[in-house]
């Protein structure tokens, strides 16, 4: 007897993956996760531009991490030309950067997971259930928007950033309505830890190497070296010999292998990486959730998630009192010295590190691109969680092995691609 | 009721709704923006959202009239508009372009409705794209349509 689990398009994900699983007697033939996304171009389209694009361009990878882009952009230019940034330019950048990992965080764990466990099949029904929690989720986006529109000048694709600095600065008043509307929101974020607690996370364990960028100060988002659980540090500029790039034939996008067959990265990967440098608010909420470092169930990538949303409010309340007892300097953004040379960027965005790479030219155009994105690193990884998970479920009913591995590809976020909204009509009469 | 929009101040709310960098998609966008340069009465208030996706019904509540500018496949002759409420048509998730994380107009609107957040008035303008491929230009055919697209909202909010 055989089964084959195919899912053409697995909701509730960015962009276009299949699921892929033949059981024939009781055995675990096949099992893969197709990405049949066509090729972006991205760094094609880097090659001739000026430096001071790049970063806006790189931001249209994705209208989620659009940030995190921006500005693993901007620190792989701003390596390559050797530029020192103020202290106020990071910590707006870091604001800003809380924002955004706060919008997709409250995105993927209210708007993509919890319908799995609230027994419907996606947030609009969710809306009708519990509208509560839908309400409170629209809350904590609006919020997070907000931050990134007070910082950077609007709610995706940061224009205020440049490299070296700014081009506009937030009013002191405006920071304090955000800081109070952060206060307000700890209730928010009270309750959001309360519901996450509650919800039955699959039983399911696999250990495996996980990666993330390291700060000896501070739970790493921006620069910093890259820690592996296997033991390894390295700079970042070293980043090829972790991604080790290759390419499989069921995928369009590029498979990443470092000490073991697959590595994870996210927020799962952060949170047993550098568990010590969370807030202390974020430490209780782990405890709450009944996580600790090491956590090897990748299903609660999620749960990491829901600690590092209870960690980037209480950081960027933190942010906004060091900026508002600065004071804010319209300063010019720091200068760029041109030469031949090229910069490593590395971020932490939602879904795991990212790496930009430029080599930019005296005359100020870049002359190559290389830039690595999370979800790409993840696809081996939840390739070898399916094949650990599927033999442990077996009894199930086809149904039941289907969602199981939907929601396992969900826990990771992935976030295949950007794509456009159409709208289709017909007629009623 | 939740309000999530505690300053708004204007009661009709203009959204260009669209992707600017995928040719036509960036009709609604346009639109908007040509519809800002105008003069308008004082209680209207012109948003360029782009894809709003869930985060729809924070754009939507607390306005009691909306009206929404978007690039819609009809199947008419590209460059056609029509201007339409929510109760003559069935807006349909388009199968293989799908926005961030599977949240279209379409399905905000449903959220909208399901967390009965609606504005007591939607209107749809709905401009048939000639091409939707990557690029910041419109079509001619799609950019000729616009002056008269732009003059029926005119004087559709000066009946307000």
């Amino acid at each position: 007897m055989s089964e084959r689990i195919e899912v053409h398009h697995v909701t509730r994900v960015e962009g276009h993956g299949n699921i892929v699983v033949e059981i024939s007697d009781g055995q675990l033939k096949e099992c893969r996760f197709d990405v049949i996304e066509t090729p972006r171009f991205f760094e094609a389209m880097l090659r001739g531009r000026p430096y001071q694009e790049a970063s806006h361009i790189t931001s249209r990878i994705c209208g989620i991490c659009a940030t995190g882009h921006a500005t693993t952009s901007l620190r792989a230019t701003e390596k390559a030309l050797g530029v020192e940034l103020s202290d106020q330019t990071k910590l707006l950048r870091k604001l800003t950067f809380h924002g955004e990992m706060l919008d997709s965080h409250v995105l993927h764990t209210y708007m993509l997971v919890a319908p799995d466990f609230l027994g419907v099949g996606s947030v609009i029904p969710l809306a009708t259930t519990h509208r509560e929690v839908v309400l409170r989720a629209l809350r904590m986006k609006k919020l997070a928007g907000d931050i990134c529109a007070t910082v950077t000048g609007r709610h995706t694709h940061p224009i205020a950033m440049t490299v070296g600095g700014f081009t506009y600065f937030p009013k002191v008043s405006d920071l304090k309505a955000l800081r109070q509307r952060l206060v307000a929101g700890r209730a928010d974020v009270k309750a959001t830890v309360e519901l996450f607690a509650s919800l039955p996370w699959p039983k399911f364990e696999r250990d495996t190497e996980y990666i993330s960028l390291s700060k000896p100060d501070e739970y790493a988002f921006i620069d910093g070296e890259i820690l592996s659980s296997d033991g390894d540090r390295l700079p970042i500029e070293d980043y090829q010999k972790v991604t080790n790039e290759y390419l499989v034939e069921h995928s369009s996008a590029k498979f990443t292998r470092h000490n073991r067959k697959s590595y994870m990265v996210g927020a799962l990967a952060r949170f047993n990486n550098n568990f010590e440098q969370l807030h202390p608010s974020a430490k209780e909420a782990a405890q709450a959730l009944n996580i600790k470092p090491k956590v090897t169930n990748p299903f609660l990538n999620t749960a990491a998630q829901v600690v590092e949303i209870v960690h980037c409010v209480e950081d960027a309340i933190n942010i906004i009192d060091q900026l508002l007892e600065r004071g804010i300097s319209t300063e010019k953004p720091a200068p760029v010295n041109l030469t031949n040379s090229n910069g490593v960027g590395a971020c932490e965005v939602p879904r795991g590190i990212l790496f930009h790479h430029y080599w930019i030219g005296e005359d100020g155009n870049l002359s190559g691109a290389n830039c690595i994105i999370p979800t790409n690193q993840n696809i081996a990884n939840l390739e070898e969680d399916m094949r650990a998970l599927v033999p442990q479920i077996l009894d199930k009913s086809v149904e039941e092995i289907r969602l199981s591995l939907e929601m396992l590809v969900r826990a990771y976020d992935p976030c295949i691609s950007c794509s456009v909204h159409v709208l289709k009509i017909e007629d009623r009469a | 009721m939740v309000n999530l929009n505690p300053q708004c101040k204007e009661t009709t709310l203009i959204l260009g709704i669209g992707n600017p960098l995928l040719g036509d998609d960036g009709v609604g966008i346009r639109a908007v923006e040509l519809l800002a340069e105008k003069e308008l009465p004082p209680y209207i208030k012109i948003e360029l959202v782009g894809t709003p996706g869930w985060g729809l019904p924070a754009w939507l509540e607390g306005w009691s009239s909306v009206i929404l500018v978007d690039a819609v496949q009809m199947g008419q002759t590209p460059g056609t508009w029509r201007r339409f409420s929510p109760d003559e048509i069935w807006l349909i998730t388009h199968c293989d372009l799908l926005s961030l994380h599977q949240a279209d107009l379409a399905s905000g609107l449903a959220l909208t409705e399901a967390l009965d957040m609606l504005p007591d008035q939607i209107t749809f303008y709905g401009i048939e794209p000639a091409c939707l491929d990557p690029g910041n230009d419109l079509s001619q055919v799609v950019r000729s349509s616009l002056p008269s697209l732009i003059d029926c909202i005119l004087d559709d909010i000066r009946k307000e």
